[in-house]
């Protein structure tokens, strides 16, 4: 068992040491606190959790950056959801998204989810397990962009 | 707010991505609103990680990279909700005990907790204060109070545990004071309250959630309480006595030979009802009774203790009438003839 484990490793190590000086992807996961100042008026503060409850409405924030000295071609980042995260909205990113844990991708809109009585209803936000993001041009060297999603502990 | 400037921006997304997309991302944070409450909570002490994965060629080949991993614990959300099982006011009548109340007490939050129960009788808004003198956990879970099955609450050593999401039923057991009358309503509530601790929303109790985060104080203030009701149903009876005489002369002259005829009308009122309801009278002296005048509405009643209702013992006439509910009456007569 540990060789095989070991080998595992030794496959793919190399290509993640590779990689990482090519391109880099940061994750952050931001909570969004409503608070009320003395005026009443409402303010979203945006806060790097360590904990949460069911009903945070959690901000999924990811980086990414050409590092490298080529451009990256056919760039696609995909961010499976957590189980205990339901999809919110992914505010103008505009990514696609499964509902059937990667299987097919589309628009949310033109998904649907199979009933038990062999009829299919249209997907809804709380069905996504899994959002991407593919990009039509390559990544140009030395180029940064931000892509977010919204969920909310169940 | 975070918006973020797209990777489209500068590097066009794929053309699949159209209007259709945008009208999608507008409409998405309303249905998501709708669905809040839907079930269940993600179990206090749970991890929820995230990591993103990012496939690109840079010439040697499709690679495949991952972000680092964010961990974020889940906290205990410490939410009570107590409703009331009686959708109407529950009957009592004046000085009963062991009156019963039924309540649900369900833990919303997202993690097992013990809670505090205790009862409000006098807060106003009713007529009385019912007596509370236990309070009973529904131990076998059927609904309706058993004393000998189901479980009396001992504050502290006995406060319920209750798992995430259910419920569990509470008896209140009350005793009605003796004062009360008619139609006099009493109000009950009890209050559940998170062991844990109470308070505003977002306060927060370091390290004393489920699996090591903190407890949180969720929507309810992690406290809840219903009010119950008991209406007194009690009757009351009335009983006006008349007397008519007639002689052999057609006048009412209450002379020798003369017949008396009684009327004992017995009004019974309220919203409750009176049991073992009897009407008797002694025979007044001087006076004869008349064998078998005894009548009950417009039926003759035998001079003896049996089947029927009225009976003749040589000194007072007897008629028992049982239960009568309120708004009813009962006409009794008799006859004497003055010796």
């Amino acid at each position: 068992m540990r060789t095989i484990i070991f080998l595992l490793f030794a496959a793919l190590m190399p290509g993640q040491a590779f990689a990482a000086n090519q391109v880099a992807l940061d994750n952050h996961v931001f909570v969004e606190r409503v608070s009320t100042d003395a005026q009443g008026k409402q303010r979203i503060l945006l806060e790097e959790p360590k904990v949460v409850v069911p009903g945070d409405r959690l901000v999924f924030v990811l980086n990414y950056r050409n590092a490298g000295a080529q451009p990256a071609d056919k760039f696609v980042i995909t961010n499976p959801l957590p189980s205990a995260v339901r999809f919110a909205d992914a505010g103008d990113t505009r990514p696609q998204v499964s509902v059937d844990g990667g299987k097919q991708w589309g628009l949310l809109a033109d998904l649907s989810i199979p009933m038990t009585d062999g009829t299919r209803r249209a997907a809804q936000p709380a069905d996504v397990t899994h959002i991407r993001w593919a990009f039509q041009n390559p990544i140009p060297v030395g180029a940064t962009g931000k892509l977010m999603f919204r969920g909310v502990v169940k | 707010m975070m918006i973020a400037p797209v990777g489209g921006a500068k590097h066009r997304l794929l053309p699949s991505c159209s209007t259709i997309a945008l009208l999608a991302a507008f409409l998405l944070p309303t249905q998501a609103h709708a669905q809040t409450a839907s079930p269940p909570l993600t179990r206090a002490g749970t991890t929820i990680s995230n990591t993103a994965s990012a496939t690109f060629d840079t010439g040697g080949g499709s690679q495949t990279i991952d972000s680092n991993r964010v961990d974020l614990l889940v906290d205990e959300l410490l939410d009570v909700t107590v409703e009331s099982n009686n959708p109407t006011d529950v009957p009592t009548t004046p000085g009963a005990t062991q009156q019963v109340l039924s309540f649900r007490v369900t833990n919303s939050g997202n993690g097992v907790e013990n809670f505090v129960l205790s009862t409000i009788a006098n807060a106003g808004g009713d007529n009385y204060d019912p007596v509370v003198t236990q309070i009973y956990i529904d131990a076998d879970n059927n609904g309706s109070f058993d004393p000998a099955t189901d479980t009396l609450y001992t504050p502290g050593s006995g406060d319920p545990l209750i798992q995430p999401e259910t419920s569990i039923t509470v008896f209140v057991i009350a005793t009605t004071p003796g004062s009360v009358v008619d139609g006099n309503r009493g109000i009950v509530s009890l209050v559940a309250a998170a062991k844990t601790g109470t308070g505003d929303p977002g306060d927060s109790f370091a390290g004393q959630g489920e699996g090591g985060g903190d407890a949180v104080v969720g929507s309810t203030g992690a406290d809840g309480q219903d009010a119950g009701a008991f209406v007194v149903s009690a009757a009351t009876v009335t009983l006006v006595k008349s007397a008519v005489v007639t002689n052999s002369l057609g006048t009412a002259d209450p002379i020798p030979g003369a017949t008396i005829t009684y009327t004992i009308v017995a009004t019974v009122a309220g919203s409750g009802s009176v049991n073992g309801l009897a009407i008797t009278d002694n025979i007044p002296t001087d006076t004869s009774y008349v064998p078998g005048s005894i009548r009950l509405g417009g039926s003759t009643l035998s001079d003896a203790a049996d089947a029927d209702a009225g009976d003749y013992n040589g000194t007072r006439i007897n008629v028992a009438l049982g239960a009568v509910a309120g708004g009813q009456t009962r006409t009794v007569t008799f006859q004497t003839l003055i010796d």
